[in-house]
């Protein structure tokens, strides 16, 4: 089946139907949208607005009108141990699984690009963690990763028990074995982003630069890499946002301990809302994590879409 | 070439059509909880929300109501960690039940103290229950001398062990802190671990501190938390506090805890001690129905002792708690939901719960008690030898949770004694929110 796409006149307007009938198009569409509309008012746009005026009060979930107390909330939040702590964590879990995901996901891609008679087989046992619930594989993981866990019971079995560790346990491993379990969660699903990302490199592109005498790495190098760039993109946006704002895993494996090594401002954001009951100091955290998500993702999508090459 | 389609006009749905799909809604709805059938909710019932402890406590007692004078109470429960965090929200929207749980003291946003000032729950002084709290009770139970909590339980601060474990090492229940020491060096040379430790997460953490802090902190000094109030005295500054954490120290660089216990989560710690892996577990006593679970044999498998925490047996005390239901100021029917506590608290009603749930009756009055659970604590309750947990008498929530947080920082060696002590006066210094 064939389309036509009738193309505009050049430097000509849309052609836009005048008088009662054009009013009456544009309050059709107008009336069919506006309950949706008012649907995102009330339960987002409103929610939105009063979370961001409360971060600058002492709310506590009572009724009435809370205190104002201007910057105190945000003032706290810089000052806290516990929340500086917190801070610095999710930073860290942002970039170290940012970069080591991308480059997991994208070395699974491109093994599994290929004509391996079991690629497709392959393929689904990488992506499944990421189809399972956070909170699931929180609690897998927790269980794995106990002193006498399987992980530890398996390097003994193996001679490796130097290895064996309190993995969240120990304040100097407790990050990084959350992050390593974040990885193994997600790395499929960046996988999955740059195989979609390979089926766009166009097969001459290769074989020209394979004619020229191009080496395997040099066609990865200089053909492959820049056009998955979109992927990449999309990728590290998707994990750079999710990681910011990570909250089951690390709630349900290590609830932030032990003491404050895997605390995440989503954690704390929660522990002062709903179990110290500071809404106001809460929403103020939200908002913090927010500016730095919408910042972070602008920047990083800024700095990739420069080198985009689209085929 | 693609497959052409007919159009066919728009028609109204026949009316089977709409009421098939009705029905599937309404099935769909139904069976994910949305909507509660006349089997699961009585019209015109109290309604309360409770732990699933108490859910499992109240249950024969809800029916037993409901046969006595013909009304219904719906009982919703959840774990005391999400029971709290939701009670708060329900309470400010005003969709909270009739009857709820809620916490000691100030030890929480939900804690009687708490809402009782803010003057969410009713005041239930005048109940005839009221005369029959003990003082320490009492004090937990509301603000101002007020009543504003009924106590369905109390829980103590117990220390459980494996009887097979003990017996194959030679080993009684030590009654003092020298033999307790020693009963460790026993039992690691045994090739046990001498006390499980499962303190990921901090709770089981904690009730050492409590435990340790009701022998050398409240009993010789019952007034404490006033003069820490004052200012007269502080964790750091006063000697007995210093002394519950050199004691807690002592154990562990004794080898007395397990390997590894800041990763072990709560119920592999419980799980050691039923398989002889571990010999003893400190945990409340409304955690050893749990505990039993894990052994073929149930509580015959196990029994408690009182912690000891000097080397003198007459010293020792043991830490216990009210489990408390209020009644939401803002019921629909307070006069129905104060009925029901009243019913909970008749004595034959109160002998009732503290037997299905192994706990100590919530009220003083005199009932017989059928289980043997706590029996080896028993003379601690009825020689007056208890105090309560000391976060109760704490004024807010943060303190608990910095010593939750920064007590693993501690045991880790990360921080000293002085610095988790000074992190907890800063909260102390909060006041009550």
């Amino acid at each position: 089946m064939t389309a036509t796409l009738q193309r505009p006149r050049p430097g000509g307007r849309l052609a836009v139907p005048s008088g009662r009938r054009a009013g009456r198009g544009r309050a059709v569409p107008l009336g069919l949208i506006a309950p949706a509309l008012l649907f995102y008012a009330v339960v987002v746009l409103y929610p939105t607005v009063a979370g961001g005026l409360y971060a600058f009060t002492d709310w506590t979930g009572r009724a009435g009108a809370p205190d104002v107390v201007g910057l105190g909330n945000f003032a706290e939040l810089l000052s806290s141990p516990p929340a500086r702590a917190a801070l610095a964590n999710t930073l860290v879990i942002a970039v170290c699984t940012t970069v080591v995901q991308t480059v997991v996901g994208l070395a699974l891609a491109l093994a599994l690009h290929s004509r391996l008679a079991s690629r497709h087989v392959l393929r689904t046992l990488f992506f499944a963690p990421a189809l399972l619930p956070p909170v699931i594989i929180g609690f897998l993981w927790q269980y794995v990763l106990t002193p006498e866990g399987p992980l530890n019971g398996a390097l003994a079995a193996a001679g490796l028990d130097g290895l064996a560790g309190n993995w969240l346990g120990d304040s100097a491993l407790a990050l990084w074995a959350v992050i390593a379990v974040i990885i193994w969660q997600n790395a499929g699903l960046t996988m999955v982003i740059y195989l979609a990302g390979l089926q766009g490199v166009p097969a001459e592109l290769l074989e020209a630069a394979e004619i020229d005498g191009a080496s395997r790495w040099q066609r990865l190098r200089h053909v492959t890499l820049p056009m998955l760039l979109p992927a990449t993109t999309i990728a590290t946006s998707l994990t750079l946002i999710g990681s910011l704002k990570l909250f089951d895993q690390v709630y349900v494996m290590t609830g932030g301990g032990p003491g404050y090594a895997t605390e995440t401002l989503s954690v704390v954001m929660y522990e002062e809302a709903f179990v110290s009951g500071r809404y106001g100091y809460s929403a103020a955290i939200a908002l913090v994590l927010t500016m730095i998500v919408f910042a972070l993702a602008l920047v990083q999508m800024w700095g990739l879409r420069r080198y985009e090459v689209q085929p | 070439m693609s497959r052409s389609s007919v159009a066919r006009p728009l028609t109204p749905r026949p009316l089977a059509s709409r009421v098939t799909a009705a029905l599937v809604a309404a099935v769909a709805l139904t069976s994910c909880g949305f909507v509660n059938t006349d089997d699961e909710r009585s019209a015109g019932a109290v309604t309360a929300y409770v732990n699933t402890e108490q859910n499992t406590g109240l249950a024969p007692l809800v029916e037993a109501y409901r046969q006595a004078t013909g009304a219904g109470v719906d009982v919703s429960s959840a774990n005391t960690d999400e029971l709290n965090q939701q009670i708060r929200v329900q309470l400010t929207s005003g969709t909270a039940a009739d009857v709820i749980r809620v916490s000691p003291g100030y030890s929480s946003p939900v804690a009687a103290g708490v809402l009782g000032a803010e003057g969410q729950i009713a005041d239930l002084s005048d109940a005839e229950w009221a005369g029959q709290l003990s003082p320490d009770t009492r004090a937990l139970a509301g603000v101002g001398g007020r009543v504003m909590a009924l106590p369905v339980a109390r829980n103590a601060i117990v220390m459980a062990y494996n009887r097979d474990v003990f017996a194959n090492a030679g080993l009684t229940p030590p009654t003092t802190w020298s033999q307790l020491l020693t009963a460790c060096r026993t039992l690691r040379d045994a090739g046990v671990t001498p006390i499980a430790a499962p303190f990921q997460g901090g709770i089981y953490l904690q009730y050492w501190v409590y435990a340790l802090a009701a022998t050398l902190v409240y009993a010789p000094q019952p007034d404490i938390d006033a003069q820490m109030a004052a200012g007269a005295t502080s964790f750091s500054t006063d000697a007995r506090w210093n002394e519950v954490f050199a004691r807690f120290a002592e154990l562990n660089e004794s080898g007395c805890f397990s390997d590894g216990m800041l990763g072990l989560p709560p119920d592999q710690g419980q799980q050691s001690v039923a398989t002889g892996g571990s010999a003893m577990l400190l945990t409340v006593s409304g955690g050893l129905p749990a505990l039993h679970g894990y052994h073929e044999a149930g509580a015959q498998a196990f029994d408690v002792f009182a912690l000891p925490a000097t080397d003198d047996t007459t010293q020792t005390h043991v830490p216990v708690a009210p489990d408390f239901l209020a009644v939401n100021a803002a019921a629909k029917d307070p006069a129905a939901a104060r009925a029901f506590l009243d019913f909970l608290a008749r004595p034959e009603n109160v002998a009732a719960y503290a037997n299905a749930m192994g706990v100590l009756p919530g009220l003083a009055v005199d009932v017989e008690i059928d289980s043997t659970v706590l029996t080896p604590v028993l003379p601690y309750v009825e020689e007056g030898r208890t105090t309560a947990y000391a976060n109760y008498l704490w004024p807010n929530g943060d303190v608990q949770q910095t010593l939750l947080q920064s007590g693993q920082e501690w045991l880790h060696g990360a921080i000293d004694t002085a610095t988790l002590l000074g992190r907890m006066d800063a909260d102390y210094a909060k006041g009550t929110p």
